[in-house]
């Protein structure tokens, strides 16, 4: 199971009466939200979890490259913890809950919050 | 215990009888913990891991509240939410997980015999690893909370300790104050489980992480960028 789905527009009932401009109009509203205030995953570093487990988990889930993987899994092993994804906040519960169902420490939070320490490094360098 | 090695049906290594007994018993009272002390009770039919029954609960126990943390360290309104949303779930299928590296280990859990063939062979199907390596996950975090470990140096001392043989039988408690929950040989047991639950988990991951990187990869995809 997942978490809830993004909630579909009213829009969408209408959708025979939107013009082609309607839509293009929303989806640019939709990502400007979306990029002004996206949520970021957090892992957090704990005595119990493997490095290579930490590793594995955010390849095999996330898909990162090795050298991605490994440079996350040590930023969570010195620095206590490392943004690992970033994106809508429906997104991030999906993530967060994936990363428990692992064992591993997550939280989310709005990446316009004040955290603490957490930069704006989201995510990390490009795959 | 060996190390677990790639073959070609899956991952195998070798476990004595008593390990193998060791960790199913403890893995099937990490689940009933799990399912007690968050709310979805005993009697959840997981299928296809999905179970919706029950009331999602802040668990009381703090080994089970690390399983299920707060999603948001600020906002209690969203951490709740989270919480609502998916602990049923996440919390039966950590159970349904213990229960099934349980019963790989140790099937016929009321029988002396057990149902060792003799080999003592452990074998892990590559679909089925991803689960198996979790299940070590949730069991040695709770492991860990019972014994204290609290920083990645509680670890490291209690590794040397187990390893070295200073938590012996004959070794006095000196330090009763130490950790108030334990006696001195309830250290010395679950600090022997701990630590070789981790090195299966350890062996498991080295070869786990080789399939990955190799393309040769049994379990469920993620969801990929």
């Amino acid at each position: 199971m997942r978490t809830a789905a993004p909630t579909a527009t009213p829009t969408v009932t209408g959708a025979a009466t939107l013009t082609a401009t309607d839509v293009e109009e929303q989806v640019v509203a939709d990502a400007l939200a979306g990029l002004a205030d996206p949520w970021v995953t957090i892992v957090w570093n704990d005595p119990v979890n493997l490095m290579s487990y930490v590793s594995y988990v955010f390849e095999s889930y996330f898909g990162y490259p090795q050298t991605k993987a490994e440079r996350l899994m040590l930023q969570v092993h010195h620095d206590g913890r490392a943004v690992v994804s970033s994106g809508p906040r429906e997104r991030m519960e999906v993530d967060v809950q994936a990363m428990h169902a692992f064992g591993l420490w997550a939280t989310m939070r709005s990446s316009g919050d004040s955290d603490g320490g957490v930069g704006g490094d989201v995510g990390g360098a490009p795959a | 215990m060996t190390p677990f090695r790639s073959a070609p049906a899956g991952y195998v290594a070798r476990w004595e009888p008593l390990e193998r007994e060791v960790l199913a018993r403890v893995a099937r009272d990490v689940a009933e913990l799990v399912r007690l002390d968050s709310g979805i009770g005993p009697d959840v039919e997981v299928g296809d891991g999905v179970a919706f029954t029950g009331v999602a609960r802040m668990p009381e126990d703090p080994a089970v509240r690390r399983l299920l943390p707060d999603a948001h360290r600020e906002d209690e309104d969203v951490a709740a939410e989270f919480r609502h949303l998916t602990q049923t779930d996440l919390a039966a299928g950590k159970a349904a997980r213990l229960e099934s590296f349980a019963g790989a280990l140790d099937p016929d859990p009321g029988s002396a015999a057990g149902t060792d063939d003799g080999s003592g062979e452990v074998l892990v199907p590559r679909e089925d690893a991803q689960a198996f390596a979790g299940a070590l996950t949730d069991l040695r975090l709770v492991l860990a909370e019972r014994l204290g470990l609290e920083q990645d140096a509680d670890v490291e001392e209690l590794h040397d300790q187990v390893l070295s043989g200073v938590l012996a039988d004959d070794e006095p408690d000196d330090e009763p104050d130490d950790e108030p929950g334990l006696s001195g040989e309830e250290r010395r047991y679950w600090g022997g489980v701990f630590v070789a639950a981790g090195f299966a988990q350890e062996t498991l991951m080295e070869e786990m992480l080789a399939d990955l990187r190799a393309g040769r990869h049994g379990g469920p995809r993620g969801r990929g960028r």
